[in-house]
């Protein structure tokens, strides 16, 4: 600029001005074109008249256009959803303020399908099922929506579950693996904890995420988690948050909450909501996991809707489509191919059962269409078994596939000792003298089930895992008594995270045991065992 | 009111009955009500109630309801008609209504087909933007 005599400078000065003048007068073209356009637009849209309001519902006279699922505009801005779509009358399910709908409104068609905001502005948030914010931290700034119904990717865009879920409680990553990209169920009776199986893997998560950035490893894919709490009381949500938040777990975590006082319409699309955000995260390459907590509150609110939308009512008075509702859901987890980013959506749906009676309509229903299922039972729960898994009844049907090599190596034969330990505890209690095989069998089941209860919010990382279990297996913990078996496991551990770090590691990075680190193994734990009384 | 099948099957077989050439016949109408209160059906009246809303629906079909701000001329008003009869059959019936309430411009409603081009729409429109 220094050599620029003033004649050069004032040029650029009049070419920038002449340049400002014609951006100007395109600005003020184009504005008018628009006050033109805007004085002969003419909308033409589709309207329909209330007839009949209530419950949450609205039947409407006209709107001959409207389309099923079509989202409907009522005054004073509700918006609603035309669900039943009839000779004369169109049935509509409002969303929001129904006090505000009276007789004789006029009703919109808008031509949209309801969605909501998905991305990552929702890790850390609480929002409502239209993705609005119920916390005190400001909008949500989201560009992207995604719409609530749509339907799961096809045969040619999926592949078979890879990749584990750790969800660090080591009943479930032992015997009932998880895959990223499965649906397993978690299901019991009140109060057997459901929702602590499903919390747990949720802090699990947030930890190896942390960990993974912490340590800067590119090659650790996330799991981004969701916690959809349908119909459930303020109070057990309040309490949800408050852990995760303690826990460190917020971060990578979307709350969606539609609580008992929420309306039912509300509760029926909040697992919908769930799933657009987590679609997002799998249409974009990477993994979510959402909880579904519980599809049986969602069935009865869903049940209530159809019931005044006067639908016809099958069994237990569920409407006909029951089974597709949760089908259509719970298809949408799935395990993209690489071709197609290679993402992810998990779903851990969580069904209340009452008395046990796994054979009722819903849980019947969902059993049959997820890729299989952890039972809670309320005897164990009281034993002091806690997670109270019965493992019997409880599988998983793919997840083994994804598996690491190293769990698959000492929990192999883990559910079949448990499984016959059952059988010969219940033979045992009548005689005392047993011989010296059905002694060995019964002593190694008994300090299979201590060191498989674990106490709540305290994930364990997969390679401690596998040094506990290792240990378990070669008889390390034969010599312990049965009830100092978990104080054994805990200094064990403590002592390995203290100690050993870089067999953990190694253990961790190779996912394998050869020989040279089971040889590790068995010098660390003749060097435990000599500190150990 | 509850309606099953039989009611409804019964009022749309009237409802049906009632056009001739596709258009609706005030005398077959009348035939039709007469007919139904002489021999008294089972829930000839439930009958009757639905087919008189069947009835409203259908008139709501082919009536036009212009709304203007402001006094609408002759000329306008007959093109309107005509252009309308054009587009919606010749049965159509129109009515011409003021609104100072729309401040401008003119809403015409068929049955459920709305063309809005009021300066009160336009204005929520506009609201709804910003």
């Amino acid at each position: 600029m220094s050599g620029m005599g003033p004649s050069a400078i004032g040029s650029n000065v009049s070419s920038n001005n002449s340049n400002q003048i014609k951006i100007m007068s395109s600005i003020l073209e184009e504005i008018e074109t628009k006050i033109e356009e805007l004085k002969t637009s003419t909308i033409k849209s589709n309207v329909g008249v209330v007839r009949e309001t209530g419950d949450g519902v609205a039947r409407i006279e006209g709107l001959s256009d409207v389309m099923l699922n079509e989202m409907i505009e009522f005054p004073n801005g509700v918006f609603g959803l035309a669900l039943n779509l009839e000779e004369t009358e169109v049935g509509a399910i409002l969303l929001g303020e129904t006090t505000k709908v009276s007789e004789g409104d006029e009703v919109k068609t808008t031509g949209r399908l309801l969605s909501v905001p998905v991305g990552k502005a929702l890790l850390g948030r609480v929002v409502n099922t239209l993705g609005q914010p119920l916390d005190d931290k400001g909008a949500i700034k989201s560009e992207t929506f995604y719409p609530l119904e749509k339907i799961a990717p096809g045969v040619i865009k999926r592949r078979s579950v890879n990749q584990p879920v750790q969800t660090g409680i080591m009943a479930i990553d032992a015997m009932i693996p998880i895959g990223r990209g499965q649906r397993e169920l978690i299901i019991g009776d009140r109060a057997t904890g459901k929702t602590t199986i499903a919390i747990d893997t949720i802090i699990s998560q947030a930890r190896l995420n942390k960990a993974a950035e912490d340590q800067g490893d590119k090659n650790y894919r996330p799991l981004y988690c969701i916690y959809v709490a349908i119909g459930q009381k303020n109070s057990n949500v309040a309490r949800t948050l408050a852990v995760l938040e303690k826990e460190g777990a917020l971060p990578y975590t979307t709350i969606i909450s539609a609580p008992a006082s929420d309306t039912a319409t509300n509760q029926y699309l909040a697992p919908f909501a769930g799933a657009a955000m987590g679609e997002w995260f799998m249409d974009n390459g990477m993994d979510a996991l959402i909880v579904y907590d519980d599809l049986s509150k969602h069935a009865v609110a869903y049940r209530q809707v159809s019931l005044v939308l006067k639908r016809p009512s099958g069994r237990e008075a569920y409407p006909g489509d029951v089974f597709y509702l949760h089908s259509r859901l719970l298809e949408r987890a799935a395990r993209m191919n690489e071709q197609f980013g290679g993402g992810s959506v998990t779903a851990l749906p969580i069904i209340e059962t009452q008395a046990g009676d796994v054979s009722a309509y819903i849980p019947t229903n969902v059993i049959s269409i997820t890729d299989g299922q952890i039972y809670l039972e309320t005897d164990l729960f009281y034993q002091g078994i806690r997670p109270a898994i019965s493992v019997g009844l409880s599988v998983s049907r793919v997840g083994s596939a994804a598996q690491i090599k190293a769990i698959k190596q000492v929990a192999g034969k883990v559910k079949l000792d448990l499984a016959q330990f059952r059988e010969l505890a219940a033979f045992a209690q009548f005689g005392s003298d047993l011989d010296a095989a059905t002694r060995a069998r019964l002593d190694r089941g008994q300090r299979i089930v201590e060191l498989f209860k674990q106490k709540q919010y305290n994930p364990i990382p997969v390679e401690e895992q596998v040094a506990v279990m290792w240990a378990m297996q070669n008889g390390y913990t034969d010599p312990v008594p049965v009830e100092r078996v978990k104080e054994y496991q805990v200094k064990l551990q403590d002592w390995l995270e203290t100690r050993k770090e870089g067999l953990l590691r190694a253990i961790r990075e190779k996912k394998e045991l050869d020989k040279d680190l089971e040889s590790q193994l068995k010098a660390t734990l003749d060097e435990f065992k000599a500190t150990w009384r | 009111m509850k309606i099953n099948k039989e009611i409804r099957r019964l009022s749309r077989g009237m409802l049906r009955a009632s056009f001739t050439d596709g258009e609706l016949d005030p005398g077959r109408i009348a035939s039709l009500v007469d007919s139904l209160i002489a021999r008294k059906p089972r829930h000839h009246i439930e009958v009757l109630k639905n087919y008189r809303r069947l009835l409203r629906l259908e008139l709501e079909k082919r009536r036009a309801r212009v709304e203007t701000a402001s006094e609408a001329d002759s000329a306008i008003r007959s093109e309107l008609v005509a252009n309308l009869k054009k587009k919606y059959g010749s049965d159509l019936t129109t009515e011409f209504v003021v609104n100072p309430q729309l401040l401008g411009g003119m809403r015409i409603r068929v049955g459920s087909d709305v063309w809005d081009g009021t300066v009160r729409n336009r204005l929520e429109r506009l609201e709804q933007q910003l």
